[in-house]
């Protein structure tokens, strides 16, 4: 049985067995290549689920204040690794209750990144994908074109540690615990090799790119502030301009405002018009959080969310002695 | 033209830091006149924003010191702002930020010695990186 | 007994009269402060810095002075006398002279033109003579009140009838020479005397030369010369030469510890004195070296011991242990000490200049002050006292502090006053009152959504800003920032005179904010918010650029980058002035009730003074009974019997009906805040109870210090000084012959991982030691001991000890006394002790009937778990440590706690007893009020930008911020909030902002410096 059909099934089970009132999944979008999210309210729809590849969309950022369809209701929710790890910080930070909740964890292996596959193809539509081991053969009307896994799928899912729930009621399969992943480090130590003067120039380059869409933090599923410090103006405390040192600000800010609560999804970069690799920051600070204090967004459902907690005895080597 | 002199932002807290900056001049002990005060109840209060605001602003460097560990006048704001300064560090390293740009210390209300070491200290690693360039905003 | 009235004179404005007058009037009671000078604030304005933290004595007091004279309950009476008390307690007839000002203080601005012009040059009383005023002055430049007084003894006009210069200067007529003395008749409920100490005047001592060589001063004249504000502008200067002294003598114990002047007393703060002013000295000169002759270096106070350790380490201060025999003028000004070491032998040594620390003595007149108000003296002529009765003069309802009554340092004056406060509420109403809102009643001026108009005042600080920063510039560059409607000099902002110019340019120039550039927000901070809610604008419109801690004395050399760093420090502050904003402060309920934690001495008196005072107190002591490490004292120097005393406090306590005891108990928990503290303890019967109150004392106590010393638990006879004084109460001594018995000081005491002196030991081995003369007068007593430490009239004892034969050993940390068992099987063996004698430079061996140790006095280390709970600190020894150690002794930086006793650090009963008091009376200016007024810098929320994430209830210290869980929006507690910010920086959200320090204040300081030129941005 593949995940699509356990869970199908698992959702008939909730539903006939009166543990939630709705369950969000996700379901064929009107395009190709693309999923939708799905909100059953009846187990009589839980055929309309799918899970794939294609289904990037992380759904707990249902559950965040200003959505607040769900408060109150039993609420199934099917997660990818970091859609877990969305959750798990939702429920540390108060956004839901975690009884409230049924987790159904579903085996991922990444998600793509219509992006990559855009510019491989020239832009043509794909209508069908076919996935075969560690290739992806993408079908048009006019065209065929087999790839590597590695070309599709989202860069995030290539630095991936954590592909599945580590906090579920339910796994579709065997969950994996977390994972070595050499493409995180690889990623680092290309920046880290640069001295001071050229990791700044890059940092320019990169960030010069930025025309402030937004499109990263509106796609973000930690950045759920009802008005982002962006927007705001009192004080307006960087420019809305693409001056690179309002956009470098920009991004350190984002970076330290989801600093222990970025999941990792990707879905910034994936979002991202200018293909700025914006998951780099996040992956260089989760590393420096775990390496410090032990700790990773999203993973432990009990106690706090690390930037809100501290030690005594902590490392301090970066203040001056 | 004089010769260029950096100048400094220090963000200090009230009850430590501020008073071992006071201690100092109490004290008659001389240091570099290149910082410019500015008092926060508490190092907690000190958000990675203003750091980057004042660089932004075109600070040559930022100094933020809070009591020691131990005895926050808040009981637990410098472990709270230690653990913001710690990944925030590291962050601007990483971005190409010069490291001794931005600076952090412990300076206690006893401490007026020590107060005018960092600063001498900051003021020299500054010094030595020349003008702040990177992140500062042109008009 | 009448209270009716309720109000108290104060006689004396020195710290202890000033801080009497503040209490009192913090607790609603009228008070008349009496002073004989023209100016309040006693001796300490004098005084350059203060021992042991080197604070800035005028610093920390002139804001004390200025709130003194602006309280609208304290009314003052300068240049005035207390003649007569009549009446009984509760209702006492007092008349009072106030002297001739000549001068109408309602005229006076204070201008200086008198001074100018007034032909008659006298000497300057407030600088020791080392200048000159007129017989028109201030009494000093700082003077409170400060308008100026004629001197009627030396003005041409009123001894001969010429000159009226002044008079004709004066531009607005303030000279009246027709001014007369003045009787008034006051009525009041108790008398509180506070008239201090004069310095020894070592006149009559001919030996070292003073008047006769102009290079010998005191140690009074020497503080002048010190003092940046002296005659000298802090530069030591030689009178002889005018040269600056290279190396410099102090010589100790002068009008002190001497019989033969009939001052056998120690006079208790000299050594530390002393020390202060080489450590200062190096400071001003590097290269100057300090050395002090001394007998014994009578460091005994909290954290004295360190000061003394740094003044050897770090400043190179050299001590001497002996005894000068003279001083004698070199050809060039030196002058050539000759001193004698303990074993004989003699030394000459050359100095360019001697300070003789002198001693302090009762203020001259105060054997006429005695029988004029009927009060007895000691027999050195200061007012008498009981150990059991500290703060009572021998006349009921009149009390006395500071140093009145004994040699006193700073923050012992401070808790005397306290003290005597908490006495005199049992002569006045205990009614509580709901105080008025500040501003003293002037309408608030409605500023929001008005333009900024900003006034800058320059401080010049005397010379000490305008001495290097070119402050006319500063405030010619302030007056050009945008939003500055007024900009002006001023020479100390901090003055009567100024702070009224203050007040009157806010209306002149209907200005909606003030900056002034001066000193510290840190200590003057409130008193400009004070002044400019007397001109009508809320206390929060104002900011304040330091530019003379953090700028002017930090760049002496360098004055362009001071000026240029002044300028923008100025600017830094008008605009974060120019997003200040009305802070409201919204009044917190006190609750009436006080906890006292801790039923020895010091709880048991707390709680009582408060009890008595009409407010129910909960006392809390964790063993079985009362009484705590009193229960161990059995003899006093004065004869009077602890135990009595102690069993008479037990049986108050016990049957007051305003205190409910807990013995036994443990408390679980501490919430709340000041007027509002939750207690959760169990007492006896295990039962967790819930206690309300608003304010908690801590008496915590202290403990024996456990040595494992000199064979300390291995034999019957080596014992502890609290062990040997239950011995010699009942007569268990060990069995057989007592002729030899060994004392030895210090053991845990002022070494390695306890560098503080325990204070009592020394008093309490020569008082136990003179017991033990009595009841074995043919026993030999030796003392191994470091410096002997009978400060103030415990050295009366030591003389006598000495006199009757106990021989004295001194050792240092490197030439400790070994101790040895003759039997080692005996465990009740002699002990044989090695001491090294100095002065025979040889090894002497007691075989010891019985070694005494004098053990240290111990922190609980139950102190953490309480501090943690009340949110104090403890100092690195493990005591409880105060807001400020000179001037808020007793208080807590956290508001409503206070700590008396052995908790605070070591003391002995009597000094327990005052400090008890002064708890309770800094309680009672707690408890008196009905309410009082919450900060205004606190944390709010704007609910339509929270997420309810929670961040800001994590990162909260005092649970003052919480998501509400319905709303999912975080709810600050106003009266909770201690105003850190560590929740405004952890939203992310931007829902949270701090008052006072908010996101666009800070924003606008980051963002002020930004100058733009050709170049782009240059900061």
């Amino acid at each position: 049985m593949n995940v699509t059909a356990k869970l199908r099934e698992t959702i008939r089970e909730l539903f006939s067995a009166d543990k939630v009132d709705v369950f969000l999944a996700w379901e064929e979008g009107s395009l190709p290549m693309s999923s939708t999210p799905l909100f059953i309210t009846d187990g009589a729809q839980a055929d309309r689920a799918i899970f794939d590849p294609r289904c990037g969309n992380n759904l707990s950022v249902y559950f965040t204040k200003d959505s607040r369809q769900f408060r109150g209701k039993r609420v199934g929710i099917a997660v990818k690794g970091c859609d877990a790890r969305s959750l798990v910080l939702n429920i540390q930070e108060n956004q839901v209750l975690r009884d409230m909740v049924v987790i159904v964890g579903v085996p991922c292996n990444g998600v793509i990144d219509g992006k990559k596959i855009r510019r491989r193809t020239g832009g043509k539509q794909v209508t069908e994908v076919m996935e075969n081991g560690d290739s992806v053969t993408l079908k048009g009307p006019e065209f065929s074109i087999t790839l590597d896994r590695s070309e599709v799928l989202s860069s995030s899912c290539l630095r991936c540690v954590h592909p599945d729930a580590t906090e579920y009621d339910v796994f579709l399969g065997e969950a994996r615990a977390e994972v070595g992943n050499e493409n995180r480090r690889k990623a680092l130590d290309e920046v880290e090799a640069l001295s001071s003067a050229q990791r700044w120039e890059r940092t320019r380059k990169e960030y010069e790119k930025c025309i402030r869409c937004y499109a990263c933090r509106n796609v973000c599923p930690s950045c759920y502030c009802s008005e982002c410090f962006v927007d705001q103006n009192d004080p307006q405390w960087i420019g809305g301009t693409c001056d690179v040192t309002d956009t470098v600000i920009f991004h350190l800010i984002r970076n330290l405002h989801v600093a222990g609560r970025c999941v990792e999804c990707g879905a910034c970069a994936r979002a991202c018009p200018m293909d700025i690799d914006l998951l780099l920051l996040n992956l260089k600070t989760a590393e420096e959080i775990k390496k410090r204090f032990g700790d990773t967004a999203g993973i432990r459902i009990d106690g706090r969310p690390v930037m809100a907690e501290f030690r005594e005895d902590e490392k301090q080597e970066f203040i001056m002695g | 033209m004089s010769e260029w002199q950096p100048r400094i932002l220090a963000i200090l807290c009230n009850w430590c830091s501020y008073a071992g900056a006071d201690l100092a001049g109490v004290s008659r002990i001389q240091y570099p006149p290149n910082i410019r005060v500015v008092r926060v109840p508490c190092s907690g209060r000190v958000d990675p924003l203003f750091i980057l605001k004042s660089l932004q602003a075109g600070f040559d460097g930022v100094l933020v010191s809070g009591c020691h560990p131990g005895d926050c006048h808040y009981i637990s704001g410098n472990y709270v702002a230690r653990r913001r300064f710690a990944i925030l560090k590291p962050l601007l390293e990483f971005v190409g930020i010069e490291p001794d740009r931005v600076q952090f210390s412990w300076i206690s209300a006893g401490e007026g010695e020590r107060f005018a070491t960092v600063v001498t200290k900051v003021v020299e690693d500054v010094r030595k990186l020349g003008p702040s360039k990177r992140i500062v905003k042109k008009a | 007994m009448k209270k009716s009235r309720n109000s108290v004179l104060v006689l004396g404005a020195g710290i202890a009269g000033i801080q009497a007058s503040l209490d009192l009037a913090e607790m609603g009671v009228g008070v008349h402060l009496v002073e004989g000078t023209p100016t309040i604030g006693g001796r300490m304005p004098q005084l350059d810095k203060t021992f042991p933290t080197n604070d800035c004595s005028m610093c920390i007091l002139s804001p004390k002075m200025s709130e003194c004279v602006r309280h609208p309950l304290i009314t003052l009476h300068i240049k005035s006398s207390l003649e007569k008390i009549e009446g009984a307690p509760g209702d006492f007839r007092c008349t009072v002279i106030e002297r001739a000002k000549y001068v109408d203080p309602v005229k006076c601005v204070s201008c200086g033109l008198c001074e100018e012009k007034c032909p008659v040059k006298i000497d300057d009383v407030f600088d020791e003579g080392l200048r000159k005023t007129k017989a028109i002055s201030r009494y000093f430049l700082q003077s409170i009140p400060s308008e100026y007084t004629i001197n009627a003894g030396h003005c041409l006009y009123l001894t001969k009838g010429v000159c009226r210069l002044c008079e004709k200067v004066c531009p607005t007529g303030a000279i009246n020479y027709g001014d007369m003395d003045r009787e008034i008749e006051l009525n009041v409920n108790a008398v509180i005397l506070a008239t201090g100490i004069d310095p020894y005047d070592p006149i009559g001592f001919g030996h070292f030369g003073y008047r006769r060589y102009s290079n010998v001063v005191t140690s009074l004249e020497f503080e002048r010369m010190l003092s940046a504000s002296g005659p000298l502008s802090g530069h030591v200067a030689r009178a002889s030469d005018g040269r600056a002294p290279e190396n410099i003598a102090f010589i100790q114990c002068v009008g002190s510890r001497d019989i033969s002047i009939d001052r056998n007393y120690c006079s208790s703060a000299c050594c530390m004195f002393a020390i202060k002013q080489s450590i200062i000295a190096r400071e001003h000169n590097r290269d100057l070296s300090a050395t002090i002759f001394y007998m014994d270096i009578r460091a005994f106070g909290k954290d004295f011991d360190r000061y003394y350790e740094k003044a050897q380490e770090q400043y190179g201060v050299e001590f001497v242990r002996s005894k000068v025999a003279e001083v004698r003028e070199l050809r060039n000004g030196n002058l050539e000490l000759k001193y004698t070491f303990e074993n004989g032998d003699i030394q000459h040594r050359e100095f360019d200049m001697v300070v003789l620390s002198i001693g302090l003595q009762p203020r001259a007149g105060s054997r006429e002050l005695s029988g004029k108000l009927d009060i007895g003296l000691n027999r050195f002529g200061f007012c008498r006292s009981d150990t059991f009765r500290p703060l009572n003069t021998t006349r009921d309802g009149v009390f006395v502090c500071g140093a009145m009554n004994g040699p006193k340092d700073n923050p012992e004056s401070v808790v005397s006053a306290s003290g005597a406060v908490a006495g005199a509420m049992e002569y006045l109403d205990a009614a509580r009152y709901e105080p008025s809102a500040g501003g003293g009643g002037v309408p608030e001026k409605h500023v929001t959504g008005e333009r900024p108009r900003i006034g800058v005042f320059v401080c010049h600080c005397g010379i000490n800003i305008a001495g290097v920063v070119d402050v006319k510039d500063v405030a010619a560059y302030a007056a050009g920032l945008p939003n500055v409607e007024h900009a002006e000099n001023v020479v100390y902002a901090c003055s009567t005179d100024c702070l009224e110019t203050i007040k009157s340019r806010v209306a002149e120039h209907d200005l909606n904010r003030v900056v002034v550039a001066a000193c510290t927000p840190r200590t003057h901070e409130p008193l400009f918010r004070q002044t400019i809610s007397e001109a009508g604008l809320n206390p929060y419109l104002f900011e304040m650029a330091n530019i003379r801690d953090q700028c002017s004395w930090a760049h002496m050399d360098e004055p362009e980058q001071a000026t240029s760093k002044s300028k923008d420090l100025v600017e830094m502050a008008v605009a974060k002035a120019r997003g200040l904003t009305p802070l409201e402060r919204l009044p917190i309920e006190i609750d009436p009730e006080a906890l006292v934690i801790g039923g020895g001495l010091s709880g048991m008196s707390a709680a009582l003074s408060i009890a008595d005072a009409g407010h129910d107190v909960y006392l809390v002591e964790r063993a079985e009974d009362l009484g705590g490490n009193m229960r161990d004292i059995f003899f006093n120097f004065d004869g009077s019997d602890p135990q009595e005393f102690l069993s008479g406090l037990i049986d108050r306590v016990l049957g007051h009906n305003r205190i409910k005891v807990w013995r036994k108990a443990s408390i679980e928990d501490i919430t709340g805040y000041v007027g509002n503290f939750r207690t959760k303890l169990t007492g006896e019967s295990g039962e967790l109870e819930e206690l309300s109150h608003g304010a908690v004392v801590v008496a915590t106590g202290g403990q024996e210090h456990e040595t494992e010393e000199y064979q300390y638990g291995r034999s019957s006879r080596v014992v502890t000084q609290k062990e040997f004084e239950r011995m010699l109460h009942d007569g268990s001594f060990p069995a057989g012959r007592l002729r030899e018995v060994v004392m030895i000081q210090c053991v845990g005491s002022r070494e390695e991982g306890r560098m503080y002196c325990s204070r009592i030991c020394c008093s309490k081995a020569v008082k136990n030691a003179l017991q033990l003369r009595k009841r074995k007068p043919r026993a030999n007593i030796y003392f191994a001991v470091r410096d002997v430490r009978t400060y103030g009239f415990a050295e009366e004892h030591y003389s006598e000890l000495r006199d009757s034969g106990a021989l004295f050993f001194r050792y240092t940390p490197d030439s400790k006394p070994t101790a040895e068992l003759i039997d080692p099987e005996d465990p009740h063996s002699r002990v044989r002790v090695t001491v090294l004698d100095p002065v025979l430079e040889k090894e002497v061996v007691i075989d010891a009937d019985l070694l005494v140790l004098a053990t240290a006095i111990d922190a609980l280390p139950e102190n953490l778990k309480l501090a943690r709970m009340l949110k104090v600190p403890l100092n690195s020894d493990g005591m409880f440590l105060e807001a400020h150690v000179k001037l808020r002794p007793v208080d807590f930086a956290t508001e409503g706690i206070f700590v008396c006793g052995l908790a605070h650090g070591p003391k002995d009963m009597s000094e327990s007893l005052v400090q008890a008091r002064a708890a309770a009376g800094r309680a009672l200016t707690f408890l008196r009020k009905k309410s009082i007024l919450a900060e205004g810098t606190i944390a709010e929320v704007r609910r339509e930008r929270c997420s309810g994430c929670g961040y800001c209830q994590a990162v909260c210290a005092y649970s003052a911020i919480e998501v509400d869980p319905e709303e999912q929006v975080a709810v600050v507690n106003d009266a909770l909030c201690k105003g850190c910010g560590a929740c405004v920086a952890s939203c992310r959200c931007g829902a949270l902002d701090l008052r006072g320090f908010s996101n666009i204040q800070l924003y606008s300081v980051f963002n002020s410096l930004v100058r733009e030129t050709a170049e782009g941005v240059v900061n």
